[in-house]
């Protein structure tokens, strides 16, 4: 049986979904820098440039640049759930925008756990995250 | 967390007030959840939001008819409140958009030019009520400059704008989130948790540097490498000179283009840190960090963006423009004569100051354009044609490509100093360089 990685945190956004993980190895930025129309990140140099989140569990360390961060949690191509590190005003208004489940605060960094790939149940109602590695991984 | 809340603000939750105070009130219990808050803290500050939009979020949007309707029965905002920015969604320059060749979000039908649009866009019908209200339709990122009123050291506001924020905590030292809505300025409360509360204003970051910041552009670019840095935390900031109004709008935006920067101390500078011990709270820093020359360097070889030295445009005035700004600018460029389109942004109320001192004139005859209330990332395209655009600002130099992320219609960034811009204006070359 494959082993599940449990980390308890603290619920944003309450709801509870399961989906592949997109790991951000780099703080996302919104505003110009996304476009939620096409669902992916549009900030040159990321390494998630082009790269579609829409359905995924989009896991990053904390959000930066401004107010228009929100943008993650808009229209038909916006994440399943949100798991950050650390979070700021920004996050809370795209949490609020989104309503999807949205976590941070978390016991032991969820971003030294979660790569791309891995299967990430987010149970905010209930306050954890439930990691499968994906088949192959270390 | 249980959210404590007065029996006033219970009774507008179960709606007895009506429907726009209720929704306000669920709209501040869910950000007090989401942000983890107990409490609503009563603002005695002011406030600014992004208009016309009500929440900024589709659940708790509400229709003009209901706005009317509470316009008509006396309502107003609670705290001193103002406009941030132009309208939305297409953020239509307030002044000078009979020049803007822009068409906002790149589409043919949204020309700024056009009268037509110009009119839809600036959507009165919903300031018409808002000024009702008692709102003052200042259409900034930099209202704060032209508000002629602050709110003082400790008081609670409400703002929305990232590179504001800075200004309102660290320069002003009141306090703001950014999380400036109707219904904060309408209601006259938020959820108290982050930059409220005094343990978060703390810094926890020790930013040193190798030479001391001293121009705009290294105000500008230490910002961003400072935001980049830092993160979420608040730093503070050693080995720089005294900061000028424009380097500390310089600093704010880029540091939140960089970082989520929304508070910061510069000992012997900002209020909260007379001392570096009143900045660390007593504390030890948690961590030190140097922004030297390489870290620098590095910065300004991320801002900039471009393969050929043809400059296709200029734009100046992100953020707006102050007035010092602009009788700096219009002495560089009185006389002269742009080669390329070349775009000023300051704030609409300070338009007509411009006007009747003479620079606009000034900047008319050198060929370039004043425009007020809005920018080129904001609607979310350059004029047609442009490949190539020179900036003096680390935050719409970073963004503005993100408006372009086609590799068959890519846009270039040649970032640097005010005077390299204006270099480029007057002989179509970019010739700036990292000292």
């Amino acid at each position: 049986m494959t082993e599940k990685i449990r980390i308890y945190g603290r619920k944003e956004f309450g709801g509870v979904a399961e989906a592949e993980a997109l790991v951000s190895p780099k703080p996302l930025e919104g505003f110009a820098n996304n476009n939620p129309a096409r669902g992916y990140t549009t900030e040159r140099n990321h390494p998630l440039f082009g790269v579609s989140y829409a359905g995924k569990i989009l896991v990053y360390p904390s959000p930066r640049g401004s107010g228009g961060f929100m943008s993650y949690g808009v229209g038909p191509n916006k994440p399943a759930a949100f798991i950050h590190t650390e979070g700021c005003p920004l996050s809370v208004a795209c949490a609020m925008v989104a309503h999807i489940p949205s976590m941070t605060d978390f016991e032991r960094d969820p971003m030294e756990v979660i790569e791309t790939g891995d299967t990430v149940l987010v149970n905010a109602d209930e306050g954890y995250i439930e990691i499968t590695k994906r088949a192959g991984a270390k | 967390m249980d959210l404590k809340l007065t029996d006033e603000e219970k009774r507008m939750l179960q709606g007895e007030d009506g429907v726009v105070p209720r929704l306000c009130m669920e709209y501040l219990v869910e950000l007090c959840e989401v942000a983890g808050a107990d409490r609503l803290i009563d603002l005695d500050g002011t406030g600014d939001f992004h208009t016309p939009m009500t929440a900024m979020s589709p659940f708790y949007e509400f229709p003009i008819e209901e706005l009317r309707k509470i316009v008509e029965q006396g309502a107003h905002f609670k705290i001193p409140t103002f406009a941030n920015k132009a309208p939305f969604l297409f953020q239509p320059p307030v002044h000078g958009w009979e020049h803007c060749n822009v068409c906002a979000f790149q589409d043919d039908a949204n020309l700024q030019s056009d009268p037509a649009f110009h009119e839809k866009a600036m959507r009165d019908e919903w300031y018409e009520l808002y000024r009702r209200m008692g709102m003052m339709t200042t259409h900034s990122c930099a209202n704060y400059l032209v508000d002629t009123y602050l709110p003082t050291m400790g008081q609670h506001c409400s703002w929305n704008e990232s590179s504001a924020v800075p200004y309102c905590n660290a320069v002003l030292g009141a306090r703001s989130n950014i999380d400036g809505s109707f219904a904060t300025c309408f209601l006259g409360k938020t959820a108290y948790y982050d930059m409220h509360i005094t343990e978060n204003r703390y810094a926890t970051v020790l930013v040193k540097t190798e030479r001391l910041i001293k121009s705009d552009l290294e105000w500008d670019v230490f910002g961003f490498a400072v935001g980049e840095d830092a993160g979420v935390h608040v730093p503070c900031l050693t080995g720089t000179a005294k900061p000028t109004t424009t380097q500390l709008q310089k600093l704010n935006a880029a540091m939140n283009t960089g970082g989520a920067v929304r508070m910061y101390h510069i000992p012997g500078t900002t209020p909260e840190a007379p001392t570096m011990e009143f900045a660390f709270g007593g504390k030890a820093p948690e961590r030190e960090t140097l922004v030297g020359e390489a870290e620098l360097r590095k910065a300004y070889e991320t801002l900039n963006y471009h393969g050929s030295d043809t400059v296709d445009m200029v734009y100046l005035g992100c953020p707006h423009l102050n007035i010092v700004d602009m009788m700096l600018l219009a002495r560089k460029l009185e006389g002269k004569k742009v080669k390329i389109p070349f775009y000023i942004m300051t704030a609409p109320w300070l338009y007509d100051v411009a006007k009747n001192i003479g620079y606009l004139k000034i900047f008319e005859d050198a060929g370039a354009h004043l425009m007020t209330g809005t920018c080129l990332a904001a609607m979310g395209a350059v004029p047609k044609g442009v490949r190539t655009i020179a900036l003096d600002s680390a935050k719409q130099a970073y963004y503005i490509t993100g408006c372009y992320p086609d590799e068959d219609n890519k846009l270039e960034v040649c970032y640097g100093s005010q005077d390299d811009c204006i270099d480029a204006a007057l002989t179509g070359r970019w010739h700036g360089e990292w000292r």
